[in-house]
């Protein structure tokens, strides 16, 4: 059964799921970014670029969750923020190793996905995303009341070390350091989730939940199962990417589920288009960059956020990726635009 | 004692008020089947045109001004439905792409305000300032009235959505909208309708609560949430369920608040929340598939 979800005469078009061919580019541009990396001497542009590489995780782990498996889940920054502050709560005050802390860190946020996730399994759609969403708003006052465990309320958690792999360490002005790493994390991440998983017979179990759940159940695929998986496994990338953040900024605070991080992480789906490889991370790094370009504009930078955020849900209900579907190119990765 | 009397008649009026901004939720939901991610940030918008009309820029008087308002708020709510909702509702994975837009309108709404008025929450004055004596329990008058008007809203409501040819004929496409469209009603019409009435209701809360809570950029999200804890705990196109829900709700909350302080409110909602959907995920009076 497995081996015949995964043959090739199993035609993937118009379910958004990356095909083989695209794995190639993918590490083709992984490697002219790298390149990137070591051209440009510029520790500000480095940094933005850090930012892109982190956040493209995030994207991709809500990707995986909205857009495959049409799972209105809006707590995704829950996750991230968890993973940030285990990962930093562990290494700062326990003195564990950062990458010890970090997989810790990754495995806890994975089972905080199973928590958020079992309540959803009973609820549908909107419900979903209000839960979620609630979840993500309750947050903030549950860190202040952790103020007595060390988790320091709103000045946050201070004083994260730097990550130590195997003797080098990389502190947070290595940028070069930086750059490698969370390229590397970001590029296997990321490839984890839309050519492993995603083509794997779990991915195609979301899609079909995705597209027709009911004929899915009928077809025995076991719905509670997957959907748990989908938060979990979302999770656990999620928190890797809070947990690698943590490190990197070296300080925590409430700040990461304030409305600012919401947005522009709404802003890399909407724009960058859900359940369309590569879609979301192309979105990732247009607002990340866009983000620090409206830097000058102070204030209004967060109402262009949100403008944004509606206009090109009104014009483009697909994302960028179906502007480029719309103009006949990658028609090879699915043409069904429009028609869900 | 008085200070129980104090907490429950807090619980009360509070729910009051709840179940205006619940009711407006739940009549957009049951009928157009959108999710309104806006609606705590048009309860924000209420108080902050109430009070540019009154305190802060016209001089109105309060009732003046809210008079002014209620058509404001409609042609808000008719607009969001002309302009965000409707085009979505025709392409495809529309209760997706609707969620992220009036999300999206919220996160507008909540930074504009943010940049024209600040951060620094906002006051209007109670139009009544007394106090009235209660089984020997001294109460504001303002709360009194607040649940006088509350009730009201619900009331006048619910009539108008049973005893009116335009009341009955948005209870049909609640309903069956096929059906609604088969026997000539304008759905597109009801629809606008709905979105307008719904934005009047959850405004004219943020003004009744403003001289308690404060009119503050993010302000909406609180009692937004807990409109929606309220449409599942009551059942969903229930405005009866609505109306019991928001009351337990809102006492369970004034007792957190009192015990356990104000931090814990959203942490509790959320609770009840999961141990509504755990045991009766229809809600009280609700049925299955609205």
């Amino acid at each position: 059964m497995a081996r015949a979800f995964a043959s090739s005469s199993v035609s993937l078009s118009g379910t958004g799921m990356p095909p083989a061919w695209a794995g190639k580019w993918f590490w083709v541009a992984v490697a002219l970014l790298a390149l990137a990396g070591a051209l440009i001497d510029d520790s500000y542009a480095r940094h933005i670029l850090i930012l892109c590489f982190l956040w493209a995780i995030v994207a991709a782990s809500w990707d995986l969750v909205i857009g495959y498996a049409g799972i209105m889940n809006y707590g995704q920054l829950v996750f991230f923020a968890f993973g940030a502050y285990v990962s930093g709560f562990l290494a700062a005050k326990l003195g564990v190793t950062p990458l010890v802390a970090m997989a810790i860190a990754a495995a806890a946020t994975g089972l905080i996905g199973l928590l958020v996730g079992l309540p959803c399994l009973r609820l549908r759609g909107e419900y979903v995303a209000l839960f979620t969403f609630a979840v993500h708003l309750a947050m903030p006052p549950l860190i202040q009341q952790g103020r007595d465990l060390g988790l320091g309320g709103n000045t946050g958690l201070l004083g994260i070390p730097p990550v130590n792999l195997f003797g080098y360490v990389i502190g947070p002005l290595d940028k070069l350091g930086w750059f490698y790493l969370t390229l590397a994390v970001a590029a296997v991440s990321i490839y984890l989730i839309y050519f492993v998983l995603l083509r794997s017979r779990l991915g195609h179990a979301f899609v079909a939940l995705r597209d027709s759940e009911g004929f899915a159940r009928t077809l025995g695929v076991d719905d509670f199962k997957y959907k748990l998986l989908a938060f979990a496994i979302s999770a656990v990338f999620a928190g890797l990417a809070g947990a690698l953040y943590a490190h990197y900024t070296t300080v925590v605070t409430p700040k990461i589920l304030g409305n600012e991080f919401f947005l522009m992480a709404m802003v890399m789906l909407a724009i960058g288009g859900m359940g369309r490889f590569p879609g979301v991370l192309i979105g990732a790094f247009l607002v990340i960059i866009g983000n620090e370009l409206l830097r000058g504009f102070d204030t209004y930078r967060l109402i262009v956020l949100g403008a944004a955020v509606v206009v090109t849900v009104l014009l483009l209900p697909n994302g960028l990726v179906s502007l480029a579907e719309r103009m006949g190119w990658g028609k090879r990765a699915g043409t069904q635009v429009g028609s869900t | 004692m008085h200070q129980l009397i104090e907490v429950t008649f807090g619980g009360i009026t509070q729910g009051a008020v709840y179940c205006v901004i619940a009711v407006g939720l739940s009549l957009v939901y049951g009928t157009a089947r959108v999710l309104n991610f806006a609606h705590g940030s048009l309860y924000t918008t209420g108080g902050y045109l109430c009070w540019l009309l009154t305190a802060g820029y016209f001089g109105l008087p309060l009732w003046a001004g809210i008079l002014v308002l209620i058509p404001i708020l409609f042609l808000i709510g008719v607009a969001i439905e002309r302009v965000i909702v409707r085009p979505l509702r025709a392409g495809p994975n529309w209760k997706t792409t609707i969620m992220m837009a009036t999300l999206g309108l919220a996160f507008l709404l909540d930074n504009l305000f943010q940049t024209l008025f600040g951060a620094v929450p906002l006051m209007i004055p109670p139009f009544s300032g007394g106090t009235v004596e209660i089984l020997g329990t001294t109460i504001a008058t303002y709360r009194v009235w607040m649940l006088a008007i509350a009730v009201g809203i619900v009331v006048g409501l619910e009539v108008f959505l049973s005893a009116t040819l335009f009341g009955q004929a948005v209870r049909a496409v609640a309903q069956d909208m096929q059906g609604a469209t088969q026997v000539g009603i304008d759905v597109n019409r009801i629809f606008a309708f709905t979105f307008g009435l719904s934005v009047i209701l959850t405004g004219l809360a943020g003004v009744l609560l403003a001289p308690i809570y404060l009119v503050s950029p993010l302000g909406g999200w609180a009692p937004f949430l807990k409109a929606f804890v309220i449409v599942v705990f009551g059942g969903l196109g229930s405005t009866r369920g609505a109306m019991i829900a928001a009351f337990i709700l809102a006492l369970i909350e004034a007792f957190v608040v009192f015990y356990l302080g104000p931090s814990w409110t959203l942490p509790v909602w959320l609770l009840t929340l999961l141990v509504v959907l755990m045991i009766r995920p229809m809600g009280l009076l609700g049925k299955w598939e609205a």
